[in-house]
C-alpha cells in the first residue's frame, strides 16, 4: 500500500506532540498514529465543509442549484460546470455537494439516535436481567423481525397535518427525509441493543463491577461508570458501521423508490437515477457512487481508529 | 438449560402469535386495496364490480374478523392462497425458499470461510500491510451500494465477457452447470456485501481476546502461537461473531431483496416485497412469519452458544 | 430422510467445484438455436385465467394462446379475430330491436371460425360462448370485469358455430366485444360447477396450465414458472398462418437495466415495447447499439397529464390553469428529454384517433401570457419571486405523481423549474405508486396537480374520467376516476350522446365540441402520448406496434425469422 501525503503528516505531527503524559494526550496521540483513521477524518472533515459550503460554492459558480436547464443537459465537465450537467442540465459538482448534506445528515443523525436508544435499551437489559431483559429483548427480536417495507409505505401515507405537526413543515419538500431519519432510527438500534447486552453480560461478573458492587456503589453508577466505559467499543464500532450502512441504506431505499424524493438531492437517488444513463452519461454514476464509497468507507476506518484509541484496557 | 430453552420457545411462540397480527394489521393499514389497485390496472372496472370484488375477497369485513379467519385456517394447515400467483401461499413459498436457502446459505458459507481466517490474521499483526490490506477489502466491500455491485458485476461478467448469464433462474430441469452459473453472480454480489461485516467483528474480537490475560498466560506457559490462536483466541473471538450470524440468520430466510431484484431471482426477499407492494395478505405475512420463525430461533441459538462458549455467562 | 440425502451432496462437492469451472468455460451466452424467440419484460401475469384480473402481462401472453372475438388492428381499425364477418346494420349481422322491458336493443350475430380448435382437438363452439358468459355473469366467480357480460342479456345459440349476443344499449362499439373472452367450457365447466366461489383458485388456467386444451392460437403453453418464465409452443391445431418460431419463451426481468444487461448479454432475443424499456433508457440504449438492434418508437393512447384538484379554489380559476399551461414549454421536453419520440398532447384524444380534431385551440408556450393571466387572476404581488394575492396568500401548489418512476419524476422537476420562472412556488411531493393510486389519487386527497397516464382504447369515451357522475365520493364507495372533480353539464350531456350516437360524422362533430371543451376548461394539463420502444434483433421483423392497449402479439403468427 502507498502513503498518502496526510499520513506522512500525522507521523512527524505524532512526533511533535512528544510524550505526552495526560490520558487525553495518550487517547490523542494513539489515534493520530491509525494513519488510515486520519486520513480518513480529514476526508470527512472535507466533505462535511465542502457540504457546508455549498450555497458559497453556488455564488462562486454563478449558477442556480436547482436551476433546469434542458438545452445544456448532460455536458461534460468545464470551466462553467467543473464536473458537468446532469441530464436535466443542473451543475453536477453543486448537486453533488447538496446531496452531500441530506445523505451526511442523514447517518449521521439517525446513526446517533439508533446508538443511544440501542446503547439504553442493552444497558438495561444486560444489567439488570430477569423479566426486564426477557422483555427487552423479546422486543429487540421483535422489532428485527419487523419488516421495514410496509412500516414505510405506511409512514409514506401518514396525514401528518394530522399528528399535530404544523402545515409548513408537513407539506414541504424536505418530509422524505425525516421520515426516513425517525424509520430508520425505530429499527435501527437493535444491532447496539444485543452488542451491549451481551457485553454487559459479561462484564457484570467480572471482579472490577463486583468489587465497586461489594463497596456499596448504586446500579445507575456501576452502569456509567464501570460498565458503559468497558462497552463503548462495541458500541463505535457498530455506530461507525452503521453510519455507513445508513447512507448504503438510502440509496437502497432510493432504488426502491422509497428514499429521499426528488428534487432534494441525495447521493442514494442521484446514483439510482444514473443506473439506467450509465453507458450514456457515466460520470452521473461515477460521483455519487465514488462519494458514497469514499464516504462510507471513512467512517469505517475512523471507528476502527477510535476503537483503538478509546479502548480503555489499552491505557493503563 | 432445558428449562431455559424451553421458556425462550414459548416467548417465541407468543412472539410469533403477536407478530402474525401486528404484520397483518401494518399490512391492512397500508392505504388501497387489492381491489383499489385492480381498478387501476382496468379503468373499465366500474364502482359496482368494486364492492362486489370487495366483499367477493371479504375486505369489506374489519381487519381483525379477517386475521381470525386466516387465523383459524392457519391453525388447520390452510394458509390462504396467494393473491398475486392464484396459487396456495405454500406452494409459491416452498420453492422460493429452497432457492433463498440455496442463495444466502451458499454466500454466507463462502463469506465466513474468508471472513474468519482472514480476521484473525489482520488482528495477530495489526497495523501491518497484511491488516491494512484485509481491513481495505473488507470495507471496499461493505461500502459500495449493493445494487450498484450488482450491475458492475452484470456489466463485466455477463455483458462485456459474456462468461456468466445476467441472472434469472436456470430453466427447469438444467443442468447443474447452469444452476450454479445462474447462481454465480448473485451469490458473489451477496459474499462481498457480507463478507466486510463478518470480518471486521472476527478481526476486532480476535484483538481482544488476544490482550486477555488468559491469553498472555498461555503464552506464558509456552504454549505454540498456533495451539494459541486455534485454542483460545479464535473461540472467544467467536462470541461476537456468532451474535453477528444470528442477527443475519433471519435473513437466510427471508432474503435478499436487491439481490434478488436486480439478478432477477426468485426468492423470499422480492416474493415478500412484491406481496406487500401488491397487497397480497396472505403470501406477505406467511413469507414475514418464516422470516420472523427463524430469526428467533437463531437468536435463541446464538445464547446457547454464548453459554458454551463463554463459560461465565449462564442463564438461571 | 433429508439428512441421509446430505451426505451424497457433500461428497459431491469437489465435482460440484469442477462443474462450476466447467461451466465457466462453456455456458453458452446466447440463447437456444434458431427457431426459438426469447422475449423479455418487466411483468409477470397473477393469473392465466382471461376474465380475472386485467394485466397487460396476461394480454401479452395470452394473445399468442387464444384469440378475441373483435380486435383494434395497426390502424386502430375494428377488425374481426375470431369471428368471420365483422357485424354491422348494413351487412345485417346487426339488427336493432326493442327488449322485453321496451328499450332500444341491438341483437348482433357473430360466426366463429370454423376451424377454430382447442389445443386438444375439441372444437371451439358456441357452447364455450355460453359458459364465458354464464362465468363472466356469476357474481361468485371473482370475475374482474362483471358490467360487460351483464350488459348482454342473452344470447341465442344459432348453431354450433355461431351466436346472436342481445344487449339493451345501442352504443357506437355494438359490434366490440374485444374484452369477450371464451372459456373451454369441456375443461373448465365442471371445476366450475363444482363450487362457483371457490372457482378462481382451482381453474385449470393456474392448476393445470400447460393443459393444451386452454388454448387455440396460434402457440400453447407448455412451461409456466412463477415469476420467471413462461414457454410456449406451436398449437398444431391453430388455423390460420404457421407461426415462424417452434417456441417462444417469455421472460419476466423487472428491473429495467437488468433487462437491458440480459438483452446485451445475449439471454434475450427481443425486448417488447407493451412493458418493457423507458423511454430515455431506449433512446440511450439505440445510440450505443443500433447496429446490432432495431429500435422501433410507437406513441399511443396512454396519455400522460396532470389531473389538477378543481376543488383548491387555486385551481378552481379558469385563469390559473390557462397560465399553467402558458408557462410550460412542453416542445422543449419533448424535443429535449425524449427526442421528440413523445409528441405533446393538446388534448386528451390523441392526433392518431380518427375523432381528434386538429382545429382545437392549443396552448404554446408565453411566459408573459401566463404572468398576465396570474395578475388578472389576482396573483400579481410578486415577493421573493413568488406570487402572493391581496389576501396575503402563497401561490403554492403542490405537485405529485409515482415515486420511484423516472421519467415522471424528471419531468416533474421541469415543470417546478418552469412555473418558479412565472411565480408559482410548485412543492414536489411523491408516493410509492401503492400510496398514490391505492389513496392519494383514488379518494381525491392530492391538494394540487397528480401526474399520471390514462391508457385507453381507439375512439374510446372518457365518461368514468369526465362525468361528473364518476367524482369518487364516499357515497359511490370511492368508484369512477373523475378524480379533479371536474363538472359540466354539457360535458355530461356529450358523453352520454357520443356512445349512442351511430352516425360516423355525426359523432366525429360530437367529439369536436368534447375537444373544445375539454381545452377550454382544462380539468387537466395535457403534457404528452407515452410512446413505447420495442427492441428486436435485425433478423425479426413483422413486429408491429398498435399504439393502443391491443399488444403485437395478437399477430404473432406473422412475425418473420430471416436467420
Amino acid at each position: 500500500m502507498t502513503e498518502p501525503g496526510p499520513n506522512t503528516l500525522t507521523a512527524e505531527a505524532a512526533q511533535a506532540l512528544g510524550p505526552a503524559r495526560s490520558p487525553a494526550g495518550i487517547l490523542w496521540r494513539r489515534f493520530l498514529e491509525h494513519r488510515l483513521a486520519l486520513g480518513s477524518l480529514l476526508v470527512l472533515i472535507l466533505f462535511a465543509a465542502a457540504a457546508l459550503a455549498a450555497p458559497v460554492i453556488e455564488q462562486l459558480l454563478g449558477h442556480d442549484a436547482t436551476l433546469v436547464d434542458l438545452f445544456n443537459a448532460k455536458q461534460p465537465a468545464s470551466l462553467a460546470h467543473p464536473l458537468g450537467t446532469d441530464e436535466l442540465g443542473r451543475d453536477l459538482l453543486l448537486r453533488l455537494l447538496y446531496g452531500g448534506r441530506v445523505s451526511l445528515t442523514v447517518g449521521l443523525v439517525a446513526a446517533l439516535c439508533a446508538a443511544v436508544i440501542g446503547t439504553a435499551v442493552g444497558l438495561w437489559a444486560g444489567y439488570f436481567g430477569g423479566a426486564a431483559d426477557a422483555l427487552l429483548m423479546r422486543l429487540t427480536d421483535g422489532v428485527i423481525a419487523l419488516p421495514l417495507l410496509p412500516l414505510l409505505i405506511v409512514l409514506a401515507a401518514i396525514d401528518l397535518t394530522k399528528l399535530g405537526l404544523p402545515e409548513a413543515l408537513a407539506t414541504s419538500q424536505d418530509v422524505s427525509l425525516y421520515r426516513i431519519v425517525v424509520l430508520i432510527a425505530l429499527v435501527g438500534w437493535t444491532t447496539v441493543a444485543r452488542l451491549v447486552r451481551g457485553a454487559t453480560l459479561s462484564m457484570k461478573t467480572r471482579e472490577f463491577v463486583r468489587a465497586a458492587r461489594a463497596l456499596g456503589a448504586g446500579a445507575p453508577r456501576i452502569v456509567l461508570v464501570h460498565i458503559l466505559p468497558n462497552v463503548v467499543s462495541p458500541i463505535i464500532v457498530a455506530t461507525t458501521l452503521s453510519i455507513g450502512n445508513i447512507i448504503l441504506l438510502e440509496s437502497v431505499l432510493s432504488f426502491l423508490g422509497l428514499g429521499i424524493q426528488p428534487p432534494i438531492a441525495s447521493w442514494g437517488n442521484m446514483l439510482t437515477n444514473a443506473q439506467e444513463l450509465i453507458w450514456d452519461a457515466p460520470a452521473l454514476a461515477i460521483y455519487p457512487g465514488l462519494l458514497i464509497f469514499a464516504t462510507v468507507i471513512a467512517f469505517n476506518f475512523l471507528g476502527d481508529g477510535l476503537q483503538d484509541a478509546l479502548d480503555p484496557r489499552a491505557v493503563e | 438449560m432445558l428449562r431455559y430453552i424451553a421458556q425462550r420457545l414459548s416467548e417465541s411462540a407468543l412472539v410469533l402469535l403477536i407478530m402474525s397480527f401486528v404484520i397483518y394489521g401494518l399490512i391492512g393499514l397500508m392505504p388501497g386495496d387489492p381491489i383499489d389497485l385492480m381498478i387501476n390496472a382496468d379503468p373499465k372496472l366500474t364502482a359496482a364490480d368494486a364492492a362486489r370484488l370487495r366483499a367477493l375477497h371479504g375486505l369489506d369485513r374489519p381487519i381483525w374478523e379477517r386475521y381470525l379467519t386466516w387465523l383459524g385456517g392457519a391453525m388447520q394447515g390452510d394458509f390462504g392462497f396467494s393473491r398475486l400467483h392464484s396459487r396456495p401461499v405454500l406452494e409459491i413459498l416452498w420453492p422460493r425458499l429452497g432457492t433463498t436457502v440455496i442463495l444466502m446459505g451458499l454466500s454466507f458459507a463462502l463469506a465466513l470461510l474468508l471472513a474468519v481466517p482472514a480476521g484473525l490474521l489482520a488482528a495477530l499483526k495489526p497495523r501491518s500491510w497484511r491488516d491494512a490490506a484485509v481491513n481495505v477489502i473488507a470495507f471496499a466491500g461493505i461500502s459500495v451500494p449493493p445494487f450498484w455491485l450488482a450491475i458492475l458485476l452484470i456489466i463485466v461478467f455477463a455483458v462485456l465477457l459474456g462468461w456468466l448469464p445476467a441472472g434469472g433462474m436456470a430453466p427447469r430441469g438444467a443442468g447443474l452447470g447452469a444452476q450454479i452459473a445462474h447462481l454465480a453472480l448473485p451469490v458473489a454480489t451477496l459474499t462481498l456485501a457480507t463478507l466486510g461485516g463478518i470480518l471486521r467483528f472476527v478481526r476486532a474480537a480476535a484483538m481482544e481476546a488476544l490482550r486477555q490475560d488468559y491469553v498472555r498466560t498461555a503464552r506464558a506457559k509456552g504454549l505454540g502461537e498456533r495451539q494459541v490462536v486455534l485454542g483460545h483466541v479464535l473461540r472467544n473471538a467467536m462470541i461476537p461473531v456468532v451474535t453477528i450470524l444470528a442477527l443475519n440468520f433471519g435473513a437466510l430466510f427471508s432474503g435478499a431483496l436487491i439481490t434478488e431484484t436486480m439478478f432477477g431471482t426468485l426468492g423470499m426477499g422480492k416474493t415478500i416485497y412484491d406481496s406487500i407492494l401488491g397487497n397480497d395478505f396472505n403470501l406477505a405475512l406467511v413469507g414475514l412469519l418464516l422470516a420472523t420463525l427463524t430469526t428467533l430461533l437463531a437468536n435463541l441459538l446464538a445464547d446457547i452458544c454464548y453459554a458454551w462458549l463463554d463459560p461465565r455467562i449462564s442463564y438461571d | 430422510m433429508r439428512w441421509r440425502r446430505a451426505a451424497p451432496i457433500r461428497a459431491l462437492r469437489p465435482f460440484a467445484a469442477l462443474a462450476f469451472a466447467l461451466s465457466l468455460a462453456f455456458f453458452p451466452g446466447g440463447p437456444a438455436r434458431a427457431g426459438d424467440l426469447t422475449i423479455g419484460m418487466t411483468q409477470f401475469p397473477s393469473t392465466l385465467h382471461p376474465l380475472i384480473d386485467s394485466m397487460l402481462a396476461k394480454t401479452y401472453v395470452n394473445s399468442m394462446v387464444r384469440r378475441p372475438f373483435t380486435a383494434y388492428d395497426q390502424e386502430w381499425k375494428l377488425i374481426c379475430m375470431l369471428c368471420t364477418e365483422l357485424p354491422s346494420l348494413e351487412n345485417g349481422l346487426a339488427v336493432l330491436e326493442t327488449t322485453a322491458d321496451g328499450k332500444n336493443g341491438i341483437a348482433v350475430t357473430y360466426k366463429i371460425q370454423p376451424k377454430a380448435t382447442w389445443g386438444d382437438g375439441t372444437p371451439v363452439t358456441s357452447a364455450d360462448v355460453m359458459f364465458a358468459w354464464e362465468v363472466g355473469r356469476h357474481p361468485l366467480s371473482g370475475v374482474s370485469n362483471l358490467e360487460l357480460y351483464k350488459r348482454i342479456i342473452a344470447i341465442d345459440v344459432l348453431d354450433d358455430k355461431t351466436v346472436t349476443l342481445h344487449t339493451d344499449k345501442v352504443t357506437f362499439e355494438y359490434a366490440a366485444i374485444n374484452d369477450f373472452l371464451l372459456l373451454p367450457a369441456h375443461i373448465e365447466r365442471p371445476i366450475f360447477e363444482a363450487d362457483p366461489a371457490s372457482y378462481r383458485s382451482r381453474t385449470a388456467f393456474d392448476s393445470d396450465p400447460t393443459n393444451p386444451g386452454l388454448a387455440f392460437g396460434p402457440y400453447r403453453v407448455s412451461e409456466v414458472e412463477s415469476g420467471a418464465r413462461i414457454v410456449l409452443v406451436r398449437n398444431e391445431t391453430w388455423w390460420g398462418q404457421k407461426p415462424a418460431f417452434d417456441k417462444i419463451t417469455v421472460r419476466v426481468i423487472e428491473n429495467t437495466a437488468a433487462l437491458e444487461a440480459n438483452l446485451l448479454s445475449g439471454a434475450l432475443d427481443m425486448i417488447t415495447g407493451e412493458l418493457g424499456l423507458t423511454l430515455d433508457q431506449a433512446l440511450a440504449f439505440e445510440k450505443r447499439n443500433g447496429a446490432r438492434f432495431d429500435v422501433m418508437y410507437k406513441p399511443g393512447l396512454t396519455y400522460e397529464h396532470l389531473d389538477l384538484n378543481l376543488d383548491n379554489p387555486i385551481l378552481a380559476d379558469k385563469r390559473v390553469r390557462k397560465a399553467l399551461v402558458h408557462a410550460l414549454d412542453r416542445d422543449s421536453i419533448s424535443e429535449r428529454l425524449f427526442e421528440g419520440r413523445q409528441p405533446v398532447a393538446h388534448g386528451s384524444v390523441s392526433a392518431l384517433d380518427w375523432v381528434h380534431d386538429p382545429e382545437i385551440p392549443k396552448y404554446p408556450y408565453d411566459p408573459a401570457r401566463a404572468k398576465a393571466l396570474l395578475d388578472e387572476a389576482g396573483w400579481s404581488d410578486l415577493k421573493d419571486g413568488v406570487r402572493h394575492n391581496a389576501a396575503g396568500e402563497r401561490l403554492m401548489i403542490e405537485l405529485m405523481t409515482t415515486a420511484g418512476n423516472r421519467s415522471r419524476e424528471l419531468v416533474e422537476q421541469v415543470l417546478q423549474s418552469q412555473w418558479k420562472q412565472v411565480g408559482i412556488d410548485v412543492r414536489i411531493r411523491n408516493e410509492p405508486a401503492r400510496v398514490f393510486f391505492g389513496e392519494t389519487v383514488s379518494k381525491r386527497k392530492f391538494t394540487g396537480a397528480a401526474m399520471f397516464a390514462w391508457l385507453s382504447a381507439p375512439e374510446n369515451v372518457p365518461r368514468t374520467t369526465l362525468h361528473s357522475e364518476s367524482i369518487p365520493s364516499e357515497d359511490n364507495a370511492w368508484g369512477g376516476q373523475n378524480y379533479t372533480g371536474y363538472n359540466n353539464a354539457e360535458m355530461d350531456a356529450l358523453l352520454e350522446i357520443i356512445e349512442t350516437e351511430l352516425d360516423r360524422p355525426k359523432r366525429k362533430a360530437l367529439w369536436s365540441r368534447l375537444q373544445r371543451i375539454y381545452v377550454e376548461d382544462l380539468p387537466a394539463i395535457p403534457l404528452y402520448w407515452r410512446a413505447a420502444a420495442f427492441i428486436l434483433p435485425k433478423w425479426l421483423s413483422g413486429v408491429r406496434p398498435t399504439g393502443h392497449q391491443d399488444p403485437t402479439t395478437l399477430w404473432v403468427e406473422e412475425w418473420t425469422d430471416s436467420r
